[in-house]
């Protein structure tokens, strides 16, 4: 609180009808009372009744006061605040004021209206320029005609897209969508295992372009990465081109308005977008994760920007991957797993769930290498047209997946040396070429459904697994 | 707005300073190779004569490059080229 | 200053010479970049000087120069 005059102050707006009503009585308690210290919100120039009105367009006294509502009328003896009103009552100002016959024409009661404080996102704004954040994180001083988003470039905190420059005011938004405290660590984000805090979560949340509604989400998201089944330093590190992909199941989806559908792996969805951007810059800026550096890759994919999207989970017949693990429709869940890209699997004629499984055993058979059985997992996304197929034929998820689990397998005799050759196999099995070796004997073989309702589509996210690490893990999502 | 400083925070793990500090120096020019550039502002060779006068009386080896223009960024290749020629650079004159 | 910034990174020591008048232009500049670039000022105007003027502010800046960039 500022040091403050005794006396009586007043806060009000012109654009406040309760204020312009009784911007004769404030003339009238100036006139009769002594000084009273007027802060105008709109326009100095109100109320005209009282000379030396004090330009608050700013908002920095209205701020200190913890103004809510205009008019307020406040009085001040020995530096302190000993009473405040707020909006028009006759009685209680004339009480307050001691003048018996204050208003005595004018209505008995009236509301104020919204101080200007009030505005969205203006308490951001005000406890970034006036009051103190408690923030921690290292303020990063710069001239006023700064070019904030060629600054992040220069400072090496993109992804090579630009990003929303970190503003205090935006940060605590952005800390406003998580009832965390700020200082609570997340976990070590590799490769330099640096202790991440919420903060720093929500500073690069805000860099990636995420809502702060989406902050839960991208709270569990760095979580579930930090699992040491996914592996995210191997992910990182690798020279193969995978990228962690975000999947979101349950209720939390659509409250954000995550994309299940059409062009779900595509662009055009503000969470989809930035979920998992949020998780790259995180690992960049936190971890110290550089592609060239630490990040080994040969080719990478368009997916280390960000891949992120919600399961098709409205066809209750099914049950989700998140419910496959364990977790029910009510909760909400984060599902990361890595992902090198994206196959589609094209099929506009097949009408029977064998058919169609023609198509996708051929299609799964080829991951990779026809002849190839390790260190390869898959995420079969089941399209909106091809999902009818098999809800038509009675066909549960499960029974797709036996159907399928027969007939992904190949004989020892096929198997080549290629990624890994052999390798893996026990002696026993490769004694004999006729036996039948799963293609994705790392169990890493899930189906999920997502994409338009329009358009005989599946496809697979394809990646290197393997049965101890670089496996999909899923975390609940706590508000 | 305008005339207010700006503020951001640091999204990173603060490892580094706010202000990278200069790279080492070599702690004496005997032996080495300056190279003088000219930011192609007028006069400014007049300047950069006399430093390469002052410097040759010393016996430092020197060598001349300039700046398309001054109000441009040095193409990457001239700042290649004087890497590969020089040990240390002298870029001058801003005025 | 970008260009000294990048001559740096490049592994070159380098110095930039500028005229009084930039004192402050070269400090906003430095913490735009968020590098602590060297710099030696030589007294402004340069465009009306004589050729021994400019001389003369060339073998003033002299041993600033050496020491900014050797660092000896």
């Amino acid at each position: 609180m500022e040091d403050i005059q005794d006396g009586l102050i007043a806060v009000v707006k012109r654009d406040c009808p309760t204020c312009e009503l009784i911007a004769p009585i404030l003339g009238e308690i100036a006139e009769q009372c002594g000084p009273v210290t007027v802060y105008s919100q709109d326009d100095p120039a109100f109320p005209e009744q009282v000379a030396g009105v004090i330009d608050d367009r700013e908002l920095e006294h209205s701020f200190h006061l913890g103004i809510d509502i205009v008019p307020t009328l406040i009085h001040v003896q020995n530096g302190a605040e000993t009473a405040r009103l707020i909006g028009w009552n006759r009685d209680e100002w004339q009480e307050f004021t001691g003048l018996e016959s204050l208003g005595a024409d004018f209505p008995e009661n009236r509301p104020g209206c919204g101080s200007r404080t009030e505005e969205p996102g203006m308490q951001y704004r005000l406890v970034a320029r006036f009051g103190n954040s408690g923030l921690a994180a290292r303020r990063i001083e710069l001239p006023p005609e700064a070019d904030l988003e060629e600054i992040c470039y220069e400072r090496g905190w993109t992804d090579g897209l630009p990003v929303v420059p970190p503003t205090e005011e935006r940060v605590l938004a952005m800390l406003d969508g998580t009832r965390r405290a700020p200082s609570e660590v997340i976990g070590l984000i590799p490769p330099n295992l640096i202790e991440c805090t919420v903060e720093k979560v929500a500073i690069n949340a805000v860099m990636a372009g995420c809502s702060p509604d989406y902050m839960p989400v991208v709270l569990t998201v760095i979580e579930a990465s930090l699992i040491p089944e996914f592996g995210l330093h191997g992910i990182l590190a690798t020279t193969n081109a995978i990228a962690p992909v975000v999947m979101v199941n349950g209720p939390i989806a659509k409250q954000i308005g995550m994309n299940a559908k059409r062009n779900v792996f595509g662009q055009g969805n503000r969470a989809n977008a930035t979920i998992g951007r949020s998780l790259q810059l995180v690992v960049r800026n936190v971890g110290g994760g550089l592609p060239g550096e630490i990040d080994r890759a040969v080719f990478g994919n368009p997916g280390k920007y960000t891949f992120g999207f919600a399961e098709d989970e409205e066809d209750p017949h099914w049950t989700t991957y998140a419910e496959d693990q364990g977790f029910t429709r009510d909760q909400s869940t984060v599902t990361l797993f890595p992902g090198d890209g994206v196959t589609p699997i094209i099929d506009h004629m097949s009408r029977t769930p064998e058919e169609l499984c023609e198509s996708y055993v051929n299609a799964l058979l080829a991951t990779y290498n026809r002849r190839q059985v390790n260190e390869v997992s898959v995420m079969l996304v089941i399209g909106g047209e091809h999902q009818q197929v098999f809800y038509k034929a009675g066909w549960s998820k499960q029974d797709l997946r036996d159907y399928l689990d027969e007939r992904l397998v190949i004989p020892v005799r096929d198997i080549v040396p290629g990624r890994s050759g052999l390798g893996g196999l026990t002696e026993e099995e490769k004694a004999d070429p006729d036996r039948l070796i799963p293609k994705f004997r790392t169990g890493n073989f899930n189906i999920i459904r997502a994409g338009g309702a329009a358009g005989k589509y599946s496809a697979i996210i394809s990646a290197i697994g393997s049965k101890t690490g670089l496996r999909p893990v899923t975390k609940e999502i706590v508000l | 707005m305008s005339t207010r400083e700006q503020i951001l925070l640091d999204p990173t793990a603060e490892i580094s300073p706010v202000m990278t500090p200069h790279i080492a120096r070599p702690g004496s020019l005997d032996g080495l190779t300056v190279g003088l550039l000219d930011i192609a502002k007028q006069r400014g060779v007049e300047f950069l004569d006399r430093l390469d006068e002052l410097l040759s009386e010393r016996g430092i080896t020197v060598k001349r490059y300039k700046k398309e223009r001054f109000s441009k960024l040095a193409a990457p290749e001239l700042l290649k080229q004087i890497k590969e020629e020089c040990d240390v650079a002298v870029e001058a004159l801003a005025d | 200053m970008h260009d000294i910034k990048g001559l740096e990174t490049l592994g070159v020591p380098s110095v930039g010479i500028a005229t009084t008048e930039f004192v402050d232009a070269a400090e906003v500049q430095s913490k735009y970049l968020g590098y602590n670039t060297a710099v030696v000022f030589v007294a402004h105007p340069i465009q009306d000087r004589t050729h021994a003027e400019l001389q003369g502010l060339a073998d003033k800046a002299f041993e600033e120069i050496i020491g900014k960039i050797s660092g000896g």
